[in-house]
């Protein structure tokens, strides 16, 4: 797997003030891809740039066209670049579909936008067979790390906990009301995330009319006054509470007409002030489930602890995955010479065929023609099973020998290999590959590949 | 024979329980739910190949214990089972209710099923009987997917409100879609043991010449009634959640209680096939 290069900056190596100077928008990206594509010596290049992270991969002899592309956007990337080669290089990519490299690890965006690079890389022509078939490679890590460990899993935030919390104990707010209590800032976020589940309405209360006007209108929301903070708890089913209040704000006493008038329906409250607004001996009481920062920010704590654990068990597949497409390179070196044998042997035994007809032509039917050209092809076939197994064995074992022993026996030197194929059988997925990557950059073999 | 094909059924269901349970703790493996699904349904056909087998070796005396009973129970639990998990994606529904099922078959599958055989009198072969009994089984089945339905809403809820968000928290559904599945299967329940009753009291009158006795399994019979009408009463008042779950499962230890506890005690009860007392109960 030589000739891959991989250079970039991301949140772990540099500040955001570095980052925004060589991050590039779409159009910018598609014209970056041409100039790299231009490069001398480049023959493949796709460009992964995200908020986090701003990436070159490219197929070269050196990494200085990748060097080049940042030092001539910002001087300021010096020194907060990174350089890694070859099975590095696509460790690391693995790594970032994968979400490993992530700023919050298991974060599922990541992996559309290494699809979105890949897909503007093809649309440049700057992404051939070998990118082609490295973020193949790569989304199928990404699919397996997400099925086989549970790195996805749990909520990171405060505000997707109490999603999450809701969504444990109600289901969807379908038809249902959120109270928002207060004016803080993480409260009208909160709400936001649990309009996701549906609520027909939320209804804002807050001491000052004026802010829960703006907070009603941010939020989209309905605004009540403050000495409708009891009705509207008999009428909502999830209460966010967030005033600046330094005392209890919600407590048994409040609760229990509430409940009462609600007969006792169930209601969540979630309490994001710090001193707490929502008493603790709420949660207490038959049918209200009562959660505070604490409570939330012990389950994020622990989506992290979870998650690195299954982080440890995704390293294990990039690498299984890392170490399986360099095997996978490797084998593709041999098959140049494969390629060239099987042509020559198809070359003869089509020739022969049709010397053989050519004689005895007149005397057969059709059925008879055909039949004497399946012979010829089933004795090339047979000859060459053991030789195209052997071959494909050396390879994958490193074996470089053989591959030249054969070319030499053969007298297939100087042999052309199709263009376009590296002297690759089809890809596995062919069609996949085909609507994928444009036609390889360099219609030259690629021997060394590996 | 009808023994034997009730225990490859019973293995049957182990092994879709198993299979469920595996899912439960591994719910990655979705392909164990798609094989315990598969099992159920072989159990639940083989089920019905003992059943139609016991009718024609036993001549349908064997409903009329305690075993065939249970049997019936289990085979329409089952049956309830696949209409759920084809409404509701909940594959830890059946990790809750098919043990269950299986322990409803282990007294037949460890006992001789049929107490008598040879046909039953010409009294009691009535459609009212079949009625009585089918609707009797099918009313315990419904209480008993409620019972465990139930009991997965108590355990869910006891970790979402003590904030211990464990195995439990991403494996079952929401506590409101348990608490409304609870709700539904002690209504139809209820409305299948009415009919119970009734069929009941038909076949009592035509029997025993009294549509109504004061034998102690008819009596239970009635107040079961009685206490799932008071909880479709309450939960129609705004009773639900933790409450009416906790009703619920008592509700289905207190059938369970008299069903064992009318066989445990000699002579308490007249029902159950015994025809012999007409005379005495008049």
């Amino acid at each position: 797997m030589k000739r891959l290069w991989l250079v970039g900056l991301s949140h772990k190596t540099a500040p955001i003030a570095v980052r925004e100077q060589v991050a590039l928008s779409a159009e910018q990206l598609k014209e970056a891809l041409q100039a790299l594509r231009a490069a001398a010596g480049v023959e493949e290049a796709m460009v992964l740039s995200t908020c986090n992270r701003v990436e070159v991969y490219v197929r070269s002899e050196t990494s200085e066209p990748g060097r080049r592309f940042f030092l001539d956007r910002a001087s300021a990337a010096e020194g907060h670049l990174y350089e890694k080669a070859h099975e590095d290089a696509a460790r690391h990519l693995f790594r970032v579909a994968s979400s490993l490299d992530s700023m919050v690890v298991g974060e599922q965006q990541i992996l559309g936008q290494v699809k979105e690079a890949y897909g503007l890389a093809s649309a440049a022509q700057s992404a051939g067979t070998f990118v082609s078939r490295l973020c193949n490679r790569a989304f199928a890590t990404a699919k397996r790390v997400r099925t086989e460990t549970d790195i996805g899993r749990g909520a990171t935030s405060v505000s997707q906990v109490a999603v999450e919390l809701v969504e444990k104990i109600f289901g969807d707010l379908k038809g249902r009301a959120v109270a928002l209590v207060g004016a803080g800032k993480m409260g009208a976020l909160s709400a936001r995330a649990l309009a996701s589940l549906g609520a027909d309405r939320v209804l804002v209360v807050n001491r000052s009319p004026e802010r829960a006007r703006q907070l009603a209108e941010q939020v989209g929301g309905t605004a009540r006054p403050w000495e409708e903070l009891v009705p509207v708890l008999v009428e909502a089913t999830v209460a966010i509470v967030s005033t600046g209040a330094p005392a209890y704000v919600v407590t048994p006493e409040l609760l229990h007409p509430v409940m009462k008038a609600r007969r006792h329906r169930s209601m969540c409250f979630i309490d994001l002030a710090v001193p707490r607004n929502v008493d603790p001996r709420c949660a207490d009481l038959p049918d209200v489930f009562a959660y505070d920062m604490d409570d939330l920010d012990r389950v994020v704590q622990g989506t992290k602890s979870a998650r690195a654990g299954a982080a440890l068990r995704a390293e294990a597949i990039v690498e299984a995955e890392v170490m399986a497409f360099a095997a996978e390179r490797e084998a593709r070196a041999a098959l140049p010479v494969l390629v060239s044998l099987r042509q020559r042997a198809e070359r003869i035994a089509r020739a022969e065929a049709a010397r053989t007809l050519a004689q005895v032509g007149g005397r057969l039917d059709e059925k008879g023609r055909r039949s004497v050209e399946a012979m010829a092809r089933a004795i090339v076939n047979k000859l060459l099973h053991a030789p195209t197994v052997r071959l494909k064995e050396a390879a994958g074992s490193g074996d470089a020998m053989l591959p030249g022993t054969v070319a030499q026996l053969f007298g297939l030197d100087g042999e052309p290999i199709p263009a376009g194929r590296e002297g690759a059988p089809p890809d596995a997925s062919p069609r996949r590959a085909a609507r994928a990557a444009p036609p390889a950059p360099s219609p030259s073999p690629a021997p060394e590949d590996r | 024979m009808t023994v034997a094909i009730l225990r490859v059924s019973a293995l049957l269901y182990a092994a879709a329980a198993a299979a469920y349970i595996f899912h439960f703790v591994r719910p990655r493996h979705a392909r164990a739910a798609s094989v315990g699904f598969g099992l159920l349904w072989a159990g639940f056909v083989v089920h019905v190949l003992s059943i139609g087998w016991g009718c024609a070796e036993y001549g349908g005396w064997e409903f009329f214990n305690l075993r065939g009973g249970l049997g019936m129970s289990g085979w329409l639990a089952a049956g309830a089972l696949l209409v759920l998990l084809r409404l509701y994606p909940m594959p830890g529904l059946a990790a809750f209710l098919l043990p269950l099922v299986v322990i409803s078959l282990l007294p037949g599958v460890f006992g001789a099923i049929g107490a008598r055989t040879g046909s039953l009198p010409e009294e009691i072969r009535r459609p009212a009987v079949t009625l009585h009994i089918s609707v009797a089984a099918a009313s315990v089945a419904l209480f008993a997917i409620a019972f465990g339905v139930a009991l997965m809403y108590l355990l869910l809820e006891r970790e979402v409100k003590g904030k211990r968000f464990g195995a439990l928290f991403s494996r079952l559904g929401s506590l409101d879609a348990l608490d409304r599945l609870a709700q539904r299967l002690v209504r139809a329940g209820l409305a299948v043991w009415s009919v119970a009753l009734v069929t009941g009291a038909v076949v009592a009158q035509h029997v025993w010449g009294k549509g109504w006795t004061w034998d102690a399994q008819v009596f239970f019979a009635l107040v079961v009634w009685v206490l799932y009408f008071g909880l479709v009463w309450m939960r129609h008042r705004g009773i639900h959640g933790r409450r009416f779950a906790v009703l619920t499962v008592v509700g289905f230890l207190v059938i369970l209680a008299s069903m064992i506890g009318l066989k445990a005690v000699p002579d308490i009860t007249q029902h159950q096939g015994d025809f012999t007392r007409r005379e005495a109960i008049r």
